[in-house]
């Protein structure tokens, strides 16, 4: 049976885009043959899928066996994980599970989602299912839509103008530049960010994610040196829900994020500024609300250390890598991983300990992990 | 036809009204109506019917596309507190871009939230709009 | 004086939606000649919003008419919704609007369909309902959205309102009924045949064989069994498919332009079918004074008029701010260009 430790030992992805020639099995396969040759043949015990719309856009349900029969790993067992848009990360935490557990020595963790399939407003009816249903998404309501009430309410409450909160934007697309799997690879200006199109006032194109295809892959084993690879070891997982925006005390708040950093935090005598930091930034306001949670800044202050910030989301975060909704969190993990052991391109961190965190909507389902350098 | 006939016609007096819950243990009143107080957990909780009358906390234009929606755009979407106390977000109708405030006044209306196509069902639902007199 | 009726008017409530277009827009985007506009007597017209029809409108008056009533809602045996605008062809409104105020299950309901008096003839059916005893209340809603073919000169006055009326026992109303008349025939000067989007008309052929006859027989039929003379009213409120029309056949028949010009909204709002009278009605209670008497007469293509004989009473004044008011809502507007209310009226394809 296995040790108690779980260890991140290889990731892969592909560039986030939009995929018109590939098909979902193809990205799939592209990813998981790039990892299994990075680590030469292993064998997994357990394929687990992340995947928000199999069933909206694919027309597609048990994915996760159509996907082991096309990467001929049957009969391996295999899920599919859901959680909205944290399920990238739910996967990870699940394939955590399995091995704390004893059930599995490795498993392969996969993120894949197809959003150029369909035209702008079809897919916007899918992304609103964030929601419920039968009391939000039902009245045409969508997350976009309580994104942009709260950088109402925030820029309010702290004397914000609209282009003080666009340094997330312009950050994110610098950073962006520098990872090879980022869809938005171009610098942008505060200036560009005011001037984009108005989705939600006062949430414009440039201040949200944007939509692409992508998948992503990363390995979990019992074991640190079955490869060559440096490894990370996965220290710990948390993982919490909250109540719809409407029903929170205070609207500026991320009652789940909270509870999963206070978790993830807790352990260890973290200094934050040495972490390697990715976080869920579907919105620019969000990246603050997150990073102010965290407790890396004061309630208010985020958007003033931004231009300086250089430990989070050097992947370009949501916003510029992109956000393949099922497969975000995946490609967070995966991204980490390189930045922390061979490189993402440019980008390398010697820090000891990464943080990753995402959420569905706003903070309804939100997940982190804590992963640290098996050399350290 | 796409849209499902009981998934709304069992729930349509929570499309027609506004109702919220009223938990009898630890005496907060939220919306939607649940069974099980998000509070306290309390299942001492009981329906009542709002009056549908309330003021907008702050609002958003949007210019969201979505099918199914694409009639009423731009949209205006606010986040309203009801005179009994209540939170929710609601859509703004009869109203320009330009009249939309913070304390504005609103009432509760019927209105159409969708239809499937000339042929198809009609899902009527509560939305808001400003109080005239 | 009265066949034993002890029957009125408990609440009233109105709908306007927030839109106007006016009518010279219309024209000139069509090529009639201002003049035309004129003669009609019509200024501007409202429209309902794009996610508004002839069920919410209806719902919206109805409201109102019962918060004015003031009764407790379980006590209505009968609601009756008049349009020819419904939004379905085959499934009530009227179940819609009950359930949406929450009425009982244990009531009459159906949609009346008779081009622009089928409300008008609810009134009547209610009047029978109450004063047999079948019922204590009867919910009256007159709704329409308009369709008019585009070009058409229909179009410069087919409009958006609704009006709702709780009918109950004389004791306790605002107005109570003193008569009533119907006169009804086979003339077919306004029709929409079964799946078609817009109404045909016989244009003047609306006028003298339609209108006219119908309202002149039926007010005259009021006044003979009941011995009125015009004096006798002090304001009158009839269908108002355009603003002239009301004032001639007003006085034609013998009633001053000050009797009805309250009741006579047609020039602002345009013509609001199965509302139309119904709106001048709630105009003029909300203006009027105890003891006064009002003549309402209706008019439905097809064709028929319903004459009623009202007296307001000494309830009307704790009633009238209870809910909006028709000034309120005559006030509360913005202009729309014809591209808005393309897009209002969906008189455009969309796949």
């Amino acid at each position: 049976m296995s040790s108690n430790n779980v260890y991140l030992i290889a990731s892969s992805m592909v560039r986030v885009g939009r995929y018109f020639s590939k098909s979902y099995k193809d990205l799939v396969v592209d990813v998981v043959n790039e990892l299994f040759s990075s680590v030469g043949s292993i064998d997994i015990d357990y394929l687990i899928i992340s995947n928000v719309f199999s069933d909206s856009i694919l027309e597609q349900l048990d994915i996760s066996t159509i996907l082991t029969q096309e990467l001929g790993l049957t009969p391996k067992p295999a899920l599919r994980v859901e959680t909205g848009e944290s399920s990238g990360l739910t996967a990870i935490t699940q394939g955590y599970s399995l091995i704390k557990s004893g059930i599995a020595d490795t498993v392969l963790v996969v993120g894949v989602e197809k959003c150029s399939e369909f035209p702008t407003p079809t897919m916007n009816k899918h992304f609103i299912k964030f929601s419920d249903y039968e009391v939000e998404s039902i009245y045409g309501l969508s997350v976009v839509n309580e994104a942009a009430l709260l950088m109402k309410i925030y820029m309010r409450r702290y004397g914000y103008s609209r282009e003080d909160l666009s340094s997330w934007s312009v950050k994110m697309h610098s950073n962006a530049l520098k990872n090879p799997y980022a869809q938005l690879r171009f610098l942008i200006s505060k200036e560009q960010v005011v001037r984009s199109q108005v989705i939600s006032d006062p949430i414009r194109l440039l201040d949200m994610y944007p939509v692409g295809d992508g998948a992503s892959a990363v390995l979990l084993s019992s074991k640190e040196g079955i490869v060559n690879n440096e490894a990370l070891e996965v220290v710990d997982i948390a993982q919490a829900t909250s109540q719809p925006l409407n029903l929170r005390e205070d609207l500026l708040s991320l009652p789940a994020t909270k509870i999963v950093f206070n978790k993830l935090l807790s352990r260890s005598k973290l200094d934050l500024n040495d972490l390697v930091i990715e976080v869920h930034d579907s919105f620019s306001i969000l990246g603050y609300l997150i990073l102010e949670e965290l407790g890396l800044v004061e309630k208010g202050k985020a958007p003033s250390i931004i231009d300086d910030l250089d430990n989070v989301n050097l992947s370009g975060g949501l916003k510029a890598r992109g956000h393949p909704i099922g497969a975000t969190g995946v490609y967070q993990v995966a991204e980490v991983f390189k930045i922390m052991t061979t490189g993402l391109g440019d980008i390398k961190r010697d820090s000891c300990w990464g943080l990753i965190h995402s959420m569905s909507a706003v903070d309804n389902n939100s997940v982190g992990i804590l992963v640290r350098r098996c050399s350290c | 036809m796409r849209l499902s006939i009981p998934r709304f016609w069992r729930k349509r007096f929570d499309y027609y009204s506004v109702r919220i819950s009223e938990c009898l243990d630890c005496g907060r009143k939220f919306y939607p109506r649940r069974s099980i107080c998000p509070y306290c957990r309390s299942r001492n909780v009981k329906v009542v019917t709002s009056r549908g009358v309330g003021e907008v906390l702050t609002y958003t234009v949007s210019y969201y596309r979505l099918e199914g929606y694409e009639e009423v755009i731009p949209k205006v979407i606010a986040l309203i507190k009801l005179v009994e106390g209540p939170v929710l977000i609601g859509e703004l109708v009869d109203v320009d871009i330009s009249e939309v405030r913070e304390g504005l006044k609103v009432e509760a209306v019927l209105r159409r939230l969708k239809s499937e196509d000339p042929a198809g069902l009609i899902y009527y639902g509560i939305k808001f709009r400003p109080i005239v007199g | 004086m009265s066949k034993g009726l002890s029957v009125g008017i408990v609440g009233w409530g109105a709908y306007i939606p927030r839109y106007r277009i006016k009518a010279l827009d219309i024209a000139s985007l069509w090529g009639f000649d201002p003049q035309l506009v004129k003669s009609l007597n019509i200024e501007e017209k409202a429209v309902a919003n794009v996610d508004e029809d002839a069920t919410t409108m209806g719902w919206y008056a109805a409201r109102s008419a019962i918060i004015r009533a003031g009764i407790d809602v379980n006590e209505i045996g009968a609601i009756f919704v008049g349009t020819e605008s419904k939004p379905y062809a085959v499934k009530p409104s009227a179940t819609i609007i009950a359930d949406a105020l929450n009425l009982p299950n244990k009531k009459l309901a159906s949609d009346l369909e008779f081009a622009c008096r089928a409300a008008g003839e609810a009134i009547r059916i209610s009047l029978g309902l109450v004063s047999s005893g079948m019922v204590k209340y009867s919910l009256v809603v007159g709704s329409d959205t308009a369709q008019a073919n585009p070009g058409d000169v229909l179009e410069l006055t087919a409009a958006s309102g609704a009006a709702a009326y709780v009918i109950g026992p004389k004791e306790g109303s605002v107005a109570y009924f003193e008569g009533y008349y119907t006169f009804i025939s086979d003339t077919p000067d306004f029709w929409r045949r079964d799946g078609s989007p817009y109404p045909l008309h016989g244009e003047i052929f609306t006028d003298e064989p339609a209108y006219f006859t119908h309202i002149v027989n039926a007010v005259k039929g009021l006044m003979r069994e009941y011995s009125f003379k015009p004096e006798d009213f002090d304001y009158v409120v009839f269908h108002q498919p355009n603003g002239r029309f009301p004032l001639k056949v007003g006085l034609e028949l013998g009633f001053t332009e000050a009797k009805i010009l309250p009741g006579l909204l047609n020039p602002w709002i345009g013509n609001t079918y199965n509302a139309a009278a119904l709106i001048g009605l709630a105009r003029v209670l909300e203006e009027s004074r105890p003891g006064q008497r009002i003549l309402l007469a209706t008019f439905g293509s097809g064709a028929g008029s319903d004459a009623f004989s009202l007296v307001v009473t000494d309830e009307v004044k704790s009633k009238v701010d209870k809910a909006v008011k028709v000034m309120d809502m005559l006030r509360n507007k913005v202009y729309i260009d014809y591209g808005r209310y393309v897009k209002f009226r969906k008189l455009l394809v969309r796949v």
